[in-house]
């Protein structure tokens, strides 16, 4: 196929070479990613690759047969930010990249998702409390109505989604049809399936709106692609995870400016506290599919909902303590099972919880019913879905 | 006059022009050889006396499932002038007319007469339907019908929605070569929104095609509805005579609601394969093989009733993720379903929707079926993710209405 040839839509696989991707314009940015394959490296996205599933690379090299584990996936990939915006009590980032090849969850099962060549970007935007500067990573139901002088372009409910970088977002590959101004309207829904207690007892029980505007240039698509950084072959597939972003240093080229008096530094980390961090009796540090368990007992905890004190759960990704939101918990323990509930406390932030009497010797599992039903970007793709239950004794 | 004169294109011209709709697009639509001609007339005396009995009038499809008529208008209505019996005569003659006009059939023309709250607020009576409000944690702002009458038109034939939309606001005096004794001109004026629709085997790849919208090459050609799969199986619908008000001023009628969605469609197809778009819109219970590529093998049920509904809370908190089937199913009575969907495709605004028109007894039916349709009790699934057809439906508007029995459908509720 000559690099003139107009990409194709559908899951076809179009070849194409670096100044093609130039030359797509306001074409999905697939088509510009899908050039990158012949400069990249190890594999995959040198133009007509439709031997995997049939579908499109997203044109950057990956990781063949990666553990089934947290690994380095082959880069890092750039950022365009925004400033924040603000909905009530919501601080919300949007920030954008080029298309992505992400992983949908349902139940225990993943299902991998390529970009089209209508993409044009993947849309994220992370949000926290701006009270209290402590993360929301929970199932909001947020949507996003993307228009261009008042025309409608496209409403999505993002996906829930997890990266090394970003931690937990909602975020979807997105089309544009052309280059120029859009506007996003982003809605966050009352927070209302997980337990507010402390200072979170009776917030986020609105509908909230923002809005924000972004560029969408020729430039940008540049700046996209040609920052993506490579990591040395060797780290490739690796155990191990990107470092965290901070977000005061995130931006890459330069973001839009929507006013909203928020200075980025008061962006929280995307990662949790340590587990000495968390109050109460240390039941240990527990794996499982790769997560890691921070278990704590509080005896007379004002988290207890009946007698008995607070059994605490605090699963994290290995290397970079990012939240693991909607997955399904329970204790089993001699006397019968407890679920444990998604909990977003006001001073010790996202964990999942129950009321439980626990004594010294008593020995229970703590079973994972469901995965965390978040999609992935690379690198996480393989782990946190296959979680036997782990053991946990408190000490004599 | 340079249109194509072999049936199919002559067809798919025809199709886009009900979404047009107005005096231009009939013209266009009638100068089309073989459109609005042989519609057959009717006779208002054998009309039946519920409005919503269009079921005897329906074709059934190779399955026995009804079949909606292909073409519908949902034309807005709001009053202009103080009720009294004239006002009420003349818009029971134009109605009369337009049954004269056609016969109550596929080939001529279906349609409903409905009034909301503010209809009832405006003429002083007490409405027998509740205001309307958002039903669901996720809707956010929506619009709320607020005008004050509906007029559902359906056809097989684009031309027969179109002239008989015309007629009823003045703008054509002899449809089908009926005179119209008196038309709702002096009476009502056209309000927002028009809303249009068609169901059909193949009709959302065609119309799209028609309009230029562009709708994910996933979608099957033969496909009747925008999100691949049929809908309105035999055993998931309410018998008419389920949905009929009992008791009271407007026993022998029905209530309607109208819930405008749009659809996100690329997602739905271009993120999903088949399996977990069955999953999502029937139960995960189903396999492939049992569905087809757009619901054809599932004869007149989609077989969620009662096993697969009553697993409906456990597959959430052990498989992650339920289907909109079952997730509905759970709201019968006695095994029978509450709604008599009479929804249809949209592509209003040249986006891809739903506008949703269901007949039930009550309006607290409906309230009923949609939120267990929402699913906010299931644990181990998400607001939208995972929970039916959630992530990929934007509620933009609803309305309720009280659809009188015929006898009833002109300006109920006033003393004339």
């Amino acid at each position: 196929m000559s690099e003139h040839d107009t990409p194709r839509r559908g899951r076809t696989g179009t070849a194409c070479s670096r100044r093609a991707f130039v030359a797509t314009g306001a074409a999905g940015l697939a088509a510009v990613a899908g050039c990158l394959g012949d400069s990249g490296g190890d594999s995959g996205g040198d133009g007509g690759d439709e031997s995997r599933d049939g579908g499109l690379p997203d044109g950057v090299p990956y990781v063949e047969d990666p553990p089934e584990a947290v690994y380095v996936p082959s880069h890092r990939d750039p950022f365009l930010m925004q400033s924040p915006v603000t909905a009530g009590d919501y601080a919300l980032l949007p920030h954008f990249s080029y298309p992505h090849r992400f992983w949908l969850v349902d139940g225990g099962e993943t299902e991998e998702v390529l970009p089209t060549l209508d993409d044009s970007l993947h849309l994220m935007v992370a949000f926290w409390d701006r009270q209290t500067g402590e993360l929301l990573p929970v199932d909001a139901g947020a949507t996003l109505s993307v228009s261009r002088d008042g025309d409608p372009v496209e409403t999505v409910a993002p996906w829930p989604m997890l990266s090394q970088t970003m931690g937990f977002h909602f975020g979807d590959n997105i089309p544009l049809p052309d280059d120029g101004t859009y506007t996003v309207e982003v809605t966050v829904n009352p927070i209302e399936a997980v337990r507010k207690t402390g200072g979170f007892a009776g917030r986020f029980e609105e509908t909230r709106t923002a809005t924000f505007e972004f560029e969408w240039t020729d430039d940008r698509r540049r700046t996209l692609v040609e920052d993506i950084e490579y990591l040395e072959e060797d780290q490739r597939g690796e155990p191990g995870a990107l470092e965290p972003m901070h977000h005061g240093e995130m931006a890459t080229g330069n973001g839009d400016t929507n006013g909203g008096g928020m200075d980025m530094s008061d962006m929280p980390s995307p990662s949790l506290r340590p587990a000495a961090a968390y109050p109460g009796t240390d039941l240990g540090v527990h794996e499982s599919g790769d997560v890691a368990f921070v278990v704590r007992y509080l005896e007379d905890s004002r988290l207890a909902t009946g007698d008995g004190g607070y059994l605490l759960v605090s699963p994290r990704t290995p290397y970079n303590r990012l939240p693991l939101p909607e997955m399904s918990l329970s204790l089993s323990l001699p006397e019968g099972v407890v679920q444990l509930g998604q909990t977003l406390d006001g001073e010790l932030g996202m964990h999942y919880g129950g009321t439980v009497a626990l004594s010294a010797g008593t020995q229970f599992d703590l079973v994972v019913d469901g995965p965390p039903q978040v999609a992935r970007h690379r690198g996480y793709e393989t782990a946190f879905l296959d979680m036997p239950p782990m053991t946990v004794e408190v000490d004599q | 006059m340079g249109l194509p004169d072999s049936e199919m294109p002559r067809r798919q011209y025809l199709r886009g022009l009900v979404a047009t709709g107005g005096a231009a697009a009939l013209a266009a639509c009638l100068e089309v050889p073989g459109s609005g001609t042989d519609v057959p007339q009717g006779d208002p005396g054998s009309r039946p006396a519920r409005q919503h009995a269009w079921n005897d009038a329906l074709p059934t499809d190779e399955d026995g499932n009804v079949r909606r008529p292909n073409h519908h208008a949902l034309l807005a209505l709001d009053l202009t002038t103080e009720p009294d019996r004239a006002a009420s005569e003349r818009v029971e003659s134009a109605f009369r007319s337009l049954e004269r006009a056609y016969a109550h059939d596929v080939a001529g023309l279906l349609f409903t007469v409905s009034y909301t709250p503010a209809y009832f607020e405006t003429v002083g009576a007490e409405s027998p339907v509740p205001d309307p409000e958002p039903l669901t944690s996720v809707e956010g702002e929506i619009a709320l019908d607020g005008f004050h009458a509906l007029v559902h038109l359906a056809s097989d034939d684009p031309a027969v929605v179109l002239e008989a939309e015309q007629a009823l606001l003045g703008g054509a005096s002899e449809p089908n070569g009926v005179e119209m004794a008196a038309d709702l001109a002096a009476v009502f004026e056209r309000a927002d929104p028009r809303r249009t629709g068609f169901v059909g085997s193949g009709l959302p790849v065609e119309q799209a095609e028609e309009r230029g919208v562009d709708l994910p090459d996933e979608l099957p050609d033969e496909a009747p509805f925008l999100m691949g799969f049929r809908s309105g199986l035999r055993e998931s619908q309410a018998p008419e005579e389920r949905v009929t008000i009992q008791q009271g001023p407007y026993a022998g009628g029905t209530t309607t609601h109208v819930e405008s969605l749009s659809l996100n469609l690329r997602q739905w197809f271009e993120q999903n394969d088949q399996q977990l778009r069955i999953a999502e819109i029937l139960s995960p219970h189903h396999a492939e093989d049992d569905v087809g590529e757009t619901g054809e093998e599932l004869g007149t049920s989609t077989g969620v009733f009662p096993d697969i509904a009553d697993r409906t809370a456990a597959d959430a908190s052990t498989r992650g993720i339920v289907g909109h089937a079952q997730k509905t199913a759970r709201a019968r009575e006695d095994g029978t379903p509450l709604l008599l969907r009479r929804d249809i495709n949209t592509l209003d605004g040249d986006r891809p929707g739903v506008h949703f028109l269901a007949h039930q007894r009550e309006i607290a039916d409906y309230v009923r079926a949609r939120q267990a349709m929402a699913g906010e009790d299931l644990d181990g699934v998400g607001q939208r993710l995972n929970n039916g057809l959630l992530q990929y439906i934007f509620v933009r508007r609803r309305g309720n209405f009280v659809t009188p029995p015929r006898d009833l459908r002109a300006l109920p509720g006033t003393d004339a």
